[in-house]
């Protein structure tokens, strides 16, 4: 790899013509400037503009955006929602803690008015849900569940063993054989360890 | 005129330097590991420590929070020892909350805040020894923290004072010349464009040698924002040989 180029804040990279701006870079006037002290990465993608980006070594803080898949744990439930701490997004851990909210409604596609939350999540779970919006002033994240993909992925179960899935909603106590009932997401095969 | 001439005869200031002379700058970045972002600097004998965590969830009080971009929060502070007598009250005196709202208004500036709705990013000032340039140095040793922390800058903001003595403007001045009754002019800058982030002056100036005073200013942060960028691209150097790039 050729050696990359060191940048740093403000310092202006090419003009809006030659390449796309990618993250780690602002618009100004018409010229693409550095935000970040990092390296210069130049992408071709094809008969596209190529994309130019900075990048560090050490990824800084990537926040939730809507539409992204968030990892997260239930601290408590409620009859109307669920409230949760976002641990991970996509794949990278989160330095710090942000809240997040999971309504009743989200929970699942169908009969969205018969869910009951405790038969959905209970507080330790680690569940995989997705962004639906920002939420106001007074609120949270806001997340959902309801799509096949997603839902609770590890589970305790009263005894403290790790439940097994065994169907969407329900999920089995290997030590017990007590079943239980959560909102299970079906995991795609190739994300399985064995 | 008291006994010390803050500008002799032969054009030297009571610490030996020329008018337009700067102090030894050093700095370095990523001084902690525990915060996001971290710089020391020394602007002489000021030294000035400055800790930057973010963006993460807006604490405290929630209505704080701007649905467009990130809330900006600082706090300046002195140690006890900073100054020759022990400070007796080092946060939440009227001076450092001003400064905290001056870093505040500053760092505003700079910040790509739009990039990060919904959060909060904390800067921490603390200044280990005064001697003038309070202000500035901790400006400069915010922003090597923001750096290091990888938060998106418009473009460096460097600080450095100014004053006005004999007709002549003399620039970063020491803690004798800043008390000594006559004018102290301190300025951020965003260096490449020349934009001005904040403007502060004590004391009285007459209007006429204002222009000559913020163009003195400016030259001022102009050096010491290449001293800055030094800093950083031998630290960019140093972390990357570490991690075998």
């Amino acid at each position: 790899m050729s050696p990359m180029k060191l940048c740093v804040p403000g310092d202006r990279l090419c003009s809006k013509e030659d390449c796309m701006p990618g993250t780690g870079v602002y618009l100004r006037h018409g010229y693409i400037y550095s935000s970040l002290a990092g390296y210069i990465l130049r992408k071709n993608e094809g008969e596209e503009l190529p994309v130019i980006s900075v990048v560090r070594d050490t990824e800084a803080q990537l926040l939730p955006d809507v539409g992204a898949i968030v990892t997260c744990k239930v601290t408590s439930i409620n009859s109307r929602f669920a409230k949760v701490h976002i641990l991970y997004v996509g794949s990278t851990p989160l330095k710090d803690r942000f809240r997040g909210t999971i309504r009743k409604e989200d929970v699942r596609a169908t009969e969205k008015d018969r869910v009951e939350t405790y038969k959905s999540f209970r507080p330790g779970d680690i569940v995989l849900a997705k962004v639906i919006s920002l939420g106001d002033v007074q609120s949270n994240y806001l997340l959902t569940t309801a799509e096949n993909e997603l839902g609770v992925v590890v589970a305790h179960s009263e005894a403290g063993a790790q439940m097994v899935p065994i169907s969407w909603c329900e999920m089995q106590c290997p030590r017990t054989h007590a079943k239980e009932f959560r909102k299970v997401a079906r995991v795609q095969p190739e994300y399985l360890h064995t | 005129m008291a006994g010390l001439e803050l500008l002799s005869d032969q054009g030297y200031r009571l610490d030996g330097r020329k008018a337009t002379e700067l102090r030894k700058v050093q700095a370095r970045m990523g001084v902690f590991a525990q915060a996001d972002g971290s710089a020391y600097i020394e602007q002489g004998n000021t030294k000035a420590l400055a800790v930057v965590y973010g963006p993460h969830e807006v604490r405290g009080s929630r209505s704080r929070t701007l649905n467009d971009r990130a809330v900006i929060n600082c706090q300046y502070s002195m140690a006890t020892f900073s100054t020759s007598e022990r400070k007796r009250r080092p946060h939440g005196d009227r001076k450092s909350t001003e400064m905290s709202l001056h870093l505040k208004q500053t760092f505003e500036a700079a910040v790509l805040t739009n990039l990060y709705p919904r959060s909060q990013i904390d800067i921490y000032v603390k200044i280990l020894q005064s001697d003038g340039g309070n202000y500035s140095a901790g400006v400069n040793a915010a922003t090597l923290a923001v750096i290091d922390a990888g938060i998106p800058l418009r473009d460096y903001v460097c600080a450095c004072t100014a004053g006005f003595v004999d007709e002549t403007p003399l620039t970063d001045l020491c803690h004798a010349e800043e008390s000594g009754g006559g004018t102290s002019l301190a300025m951020a800058l965003l260096p490449r464009g020349g934009h001005i982030a904040l403007l502060q002056m004590d004391a009285r100036l007459h209007q006429d040698h204002l222009e000559t005073l913020m163009e003195a200013a400016m030259t001022a942060c102009k050096s010491i924002s290449k001293v800055l960028d030094q800093v950083v691209r031998q630290h960019l150097q140093e972390v990357s040989a570490l991690t075998g790039e």
